[in-house]
């Protein structure tokens, strides 16, 4: 059965579709206060048991500085630094009354004033007794420069507020541990995060962890990490030898899991004027959260890294800071540091182009990179100006402009290809089984997989079978984020079905498909890659607002470098899928939280989600090229996240003729002061 | 999401379950579509030891032409409502708003007396009750008794019903040919619920509004009755000046409280603009005049 028909049909295999005889059911006491001191826990699981705290790894975690002072324990010891936070964990043989056993526990508090603004946090006394202060992270890139590089100054404060990552499938975990080997079930974006992250936290040894991928219904960023229940759900499975399940429910998720977002720039924009900008400088401020492990150790520094854009510039001094704050630690969602800084220095262009009374994408043009340059800021920014120059073509941006509000946003995707990917193809009875590095949570991997496999081997894509990820079957790999899989996982593919072909010639003198289903053979390929690639890409967004503030959007159009598309059909519902999500994020989604941080978005609805009535058509179109790699694959999968966010934010400023810096835009601003009746 | 445990009854006759309601005191409620009562379980907001379902009372879900007006069973799903051919004759206002409560899945679930009962001034039907003049019939331990919609609705969650009373039927008065009506709805984000919502129901008479109903959803501690707007507009031509007046009425009955989707300002300026918008569209469907 295809993949798609199996899910839809109701088919799939999740986490929570995994049942065990004598199985366990966990629950978890978390704090109700965004700050409070623990004076006693009496009853349930606490940190006296499962003293251990949560590694980081995944996505970025290899930049990482060690953070040991406000790591996150599994369960917490004096105190509770975010609303949700697992105090502890209680079980039963029944799901139902493991949720009734929260309430046994009684924990004593001591509540303390809680700080949810990030700027106000940067003053705030420490909200971890470990720290002297709330900032930990505080850096600076490019060089000092003097302001008057330029003639002219474009200044601003701009904002991408929290959200959650709201996959369908919340997070979950099923553990079981026959004395010796502890094997964990789990959907998620990386095995081997999950592996090393649970061998690290608990001190286990490589050999006595397998874990293996359920079918995953989304991440976003959510599925490539630890989580605090996950160790407790290890634990629990090797104390008591029976398997153990925890599924998060939508309330956890909202309070507990790691959302993405939270930065906040302050920026200046020098240019002459002519529109050639001169200089970048300012500040972003990330909002961590109460305890480190998630993505705000090394965001503000990759948010800082990104701000020249796909532009060239000469001048930059950027302060990169991230501040606790008492919330859930914050995570990286789909761009994850990219759209944050695509949507900073965009912002600043399109203000620029108003106070030169420029149309924006003349002023872009200007600026564009004419070649590979590394911006002071630190990432190389690839010649951009050719692919502008098609982009406003092929958009159609100048007709429509003529004719609609519209918005025009200009975006550099850096993939994150270094680390390589691995992986392996077996073949057995005359089938193929293939398991790749990364794991795909939605995105369909099997079906480039199985293209590549059958342009190299020729054997045909109802011959492969395409396997989900099993530490014991693949043993290396990374994870599938950053828009890397069709590049890296892609190259790895083929490049271990060149390793077959090659086995077969070397027995055989040639390469014939008859030798190859004929026999037994195994190929594993780890496609080392130590390279940041990028790609460029534009949306073009047309929207209105009617009388009541209801944003009606015309165009959604996407233009991207995507080198190879290697799946068209699923290529294009990645881009649909993260237009969805930018559309979201521009107009509706946020955690909300009142200033101590206690949380005011309970519900998925609250949380802003858009649902499909809301969405406009959307066109996707490529530039033709090809990238270096094997597969001559580029990432796509979070340019739409980057580039629709900046484009519908622009096409509203044009309808409303205001300034919107921050997402979602307050439906307020979206009224205007007389009603067109 | 798992509720705490319950008692569940699914008794056949509203007698039993009064009988049941009795019993149990506060510890029961009943369940109708279960639409508003399961999350509040599942999310363990409350807590309800003994669940008293009418799945099995036969006759509580219909809709018929009756000489006093139509008469729904409680029972009744709002998607019946949606697309029936009698609501659709009378009360195109009940029509407009069922389709615009919540989604199809919800809709083919959630009962009418559900709506009513549950008395959440964001839930739509309590001002289109309260626009139209409806009846309510409840039966209790000393048989039926009917109450008006404007004695119904009393605060957040709660009414005029006694504990142990079942809400049976819904009595909607004629309101004559020459009648209309039209639900408007601002919603939240992406929300079902609304920022506001208004009931607009008119009888007309050679291009003069006879009498209006108007009630407002989301706009205080429950649906409003805009009585002031009601009288303003009986007897009035509807041109722009008149509804801009009764707009400012309604809104001048109104009591928003600011959230994180709006300043009282801001609501009230929707509720404005809404009311004329839903007023006018009612207004256009007196054909010709
Ligand atoms: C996703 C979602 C979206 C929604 N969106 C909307 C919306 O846009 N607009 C809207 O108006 N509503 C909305 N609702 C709420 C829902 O439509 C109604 O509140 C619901 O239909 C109530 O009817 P029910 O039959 O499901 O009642 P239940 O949930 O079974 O009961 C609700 C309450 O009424 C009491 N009750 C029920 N029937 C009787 C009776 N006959 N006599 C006495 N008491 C009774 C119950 O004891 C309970 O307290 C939404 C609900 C969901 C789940």
């Amino acid at each position: 059965m295809d993949l798609s028909e199996k899910f839809v049909k109701g088919n799939g295999t999740f986490v929570d579709d995994i049942h065990m005889p004598g199985m366990l059911y966990l629950g978890f006491v978390r704090s109700p206060y965004p700050r409070a001191k623990i004076k006693k826990i009496s009853g349930g699981i606490t940190h006296k048991d499962v003293n251990f705290d949560i590694a980081a790894v995944g996505e970025g975690s290899e930049e990482e500085q060690t953070f040991s002072s406000t790591a996150h324990p599994v369960l917490a010891k004096d105190f509770v630094g975010y609303v949700g936070q697992p105090v502890a964990a209680v079980y039963s043989t029944d799901p139902y009354e493991a949720e009734d056993l929260i309430d046994s526990v009684e924990v004593d508090y001591e509540p303390l004033p809680g700080i949810s603004d990030p700027e106000k946090a940067i003053d705030f006394e420490p909200i971890n007794p470990a720290s002297k202060s709330n900032v930990i992270v505080d850096r600076y890139f490019g060089k000092e420069f003097p302001d008057n590089v330029g003639d002219v100054v474009i200044e601003g404060r701009f904002v991408n507020n929290r959200i959650a990552t709201n996959p369908i499938e919340p997070r979950g975990i099923v553990t079981a541990y026959d004395g010796d080997k502890l094997t964990i079930w789990i959907g998620t974006q990386s095995i081997y995060s999950i592996k090393s992250g649970i061998c690290e936290a608990m001190h286990l040894p490589a050999e006595k962890v397998r874990v293996i991928q359920t079918d995953t219904g989304g991440a976003f960023g959510l599925k490539g990490g630890l989580f605090p229940e996950y160790v407790v759900a290890a634990w629990l499975a090797m104390k008591e030898k029976r398997p153990v399940k925890w599924i998060e429910t939508r309330r956890e998720h909202l309070m507990a899991s790691r959302p993405g977002r939270g930065a906040i720039a302050k920026l200046k924009l020098y240019a002459d004027r002519s529109g050639k900008i001169k200089g970048l400088k300012g500040e972003v401020l990330v909002d961590n959260g109460a305890f480190t492990g998630g993505s705000g150790e090394f965001s503000p520094a990759f948010i800082a890294m990104q701000l020249a854009g796909a532009y060239h510039l000469e001048n930059a001094y950027v302060r990169a800071r991230s501040v606790l704050t008492n919330k859930a630690p914050q995570g990286p969602y789909r761009g994850a540091g990219r759209p944050e800084a695509m949507f900073f220095i965009e912002k600043m262009m399109d203000h620029l182009a108003d106070k030169l009374k420029m149309d924006p994408v003349d002023l872009r043009l200007k600026n564009a990179a004419e070649e590979r340059y590394r911006s002071p800021l630190g990432f190389e920014v690839e010649p951009s100006k050719k692919f502008l120059e098609a982009a406003i073509k092929e958009t159609g941006y100048r007709e429509l402009s003529k004719k609609y509000n519209t918005g025009f946003s200009f975006l550099i995707l850096y993939h994150a290809t270094s680390g390589g990917e691995s992986a392996r193809i077996q073949v057995k009875d005359g089938r193929l089984k293939v398991w790749i590095g990364g794991n795909a949570h939605g995105q369909r991997h099997d079906v480039f997989s199985k293209t590549l496999i059958n342009e190299e081997l020729g054997v045909d894509e109802s011959l492969v079978d395409f396997q989900l990820g099993d530490t014991d079957q693949i043993p290396a790999g990374i994870g599938a984020w950053g828009s890397r899989s069709a590049m890296v996982a892609g190259s790895a593919v083929l490049m271990a079905a060149r390793m077959l072909r090659e086995k077969v010639e070397k027995k055989y003198g040639k390469y014939s498909l008859n030798h190859l289903l004929g026999e037994e053979w195994d190929a594993y390929h780890n496609f080392e890659y130590s390279k940041m690639e990028s790609s460029l890409g534009v949306n073009v967004v047309t929207a209105d607002v009617d009388d009541l503030g209801k944003v009606k959007i015309r165009d959604c159009i996407s233009y991207y470098d995507a080198g190879r598309v290697l799946d068209p059909a699923n290529a294009a519902g990645q881009i649909a899928g993260g237009s969805v999500q930018g559309i979201s994020q521009a107009l509706y989604e946020e955690l909300a939280f009142d200033e101590d941080g206690q949380p005011l978005t309970s519900s998925i609805s609250d949380a802003g989600v858009a649902t499909a009535d809301l969405l406009p058509k959307f066109t996707i179109k490529y530039y033709k090229s090809e990238s270096t790699l094997p597969s001559k694959a580029k990432g796509i999968g979070e340019a739409p996240t980057i580039g629709v966010p900046i484009a519908l934010s622009r096409a509203l400023e044009k309808a409303m003729g205001r300034e919107f810096n921050e997402t979602p835009i307050r439906p307020e601003l979206l009224l205007r002061e007389t009603a067109v009746q | 999401m798992n509720p705490p445990r319950f008692e569940y009854y699914a008794p056949t006759g509203i007698e039993e379950i009064v009988g049941l309601l009795k019993k149990y005191g506060d510890d029961a409620k009943i369940l109708a579509g279960g639409q508003s009562l399961l999350p509040l379980l599942k999310s363990r907001v409350v807590t309800i030891p003994c669940l008293i379902s009418l799945s099995e009372v036969r006759g509580l879900s219909y809709i018929d032409e009756r000489k006093d007006g139509v008469h729904v069973g409680a029972m009744t799903v709002d998607s019946d409502l949606e697309f029936s051919d009698i609501i659709k004759k009378h009360f195109p206002l009940i029509l407009d708003c069922a389709s615009q409560v919540a989604d199809p899945l919800v809709r083919n679930t959630g009962t009418i007396g559900g709506n009513i009962s549950h008395a959440d001034p964001s839930n739509d039907f309590p001002s289109v009750m309260l626009a139209i003049g409806a009846k309510f019939v409840v039966q209790g331990e000393s048989g039926t008794r009917e109450i008006s919609a404007e004695d119904f609705f009393v605060d957040t969650f709660e009414t005029s019903m006694k504990h142990d009373e079942v809400l049976k039927e819904i009595i909607l008065p004629y309101w004559g040919s020459n009648s209309y009506g039209a639900y408007g709805k601002f919603k939240k984000g992406t929300w079902n619920f609304s920022v506001a919502g208004v009931a607009v129901q008119l009888s007309m008479e050679s291009g003069k509004i006879n009498k209006a109903g108007i009630a407002i959803t989301s706009m205080g501690p429950k649906a409003i009755k805009c009585t002031e707007a009601e009288k303003y507009l009986a007897g009035k031509k509807p041109d722009d000046s008149v509804l801009k007046h009764a707009a400012e009425l309604i809104v001048g009955a109104s009591q928003p409280s600011e959230d994180q989707y709006g300043s009282e300002k801001y609501k009230k300026e929707i509720l404005r603009r809404l009311s004329i918008k839903t007023m006018g569209k009612a207004i256009k469907m007196d054909g010709g005049n």
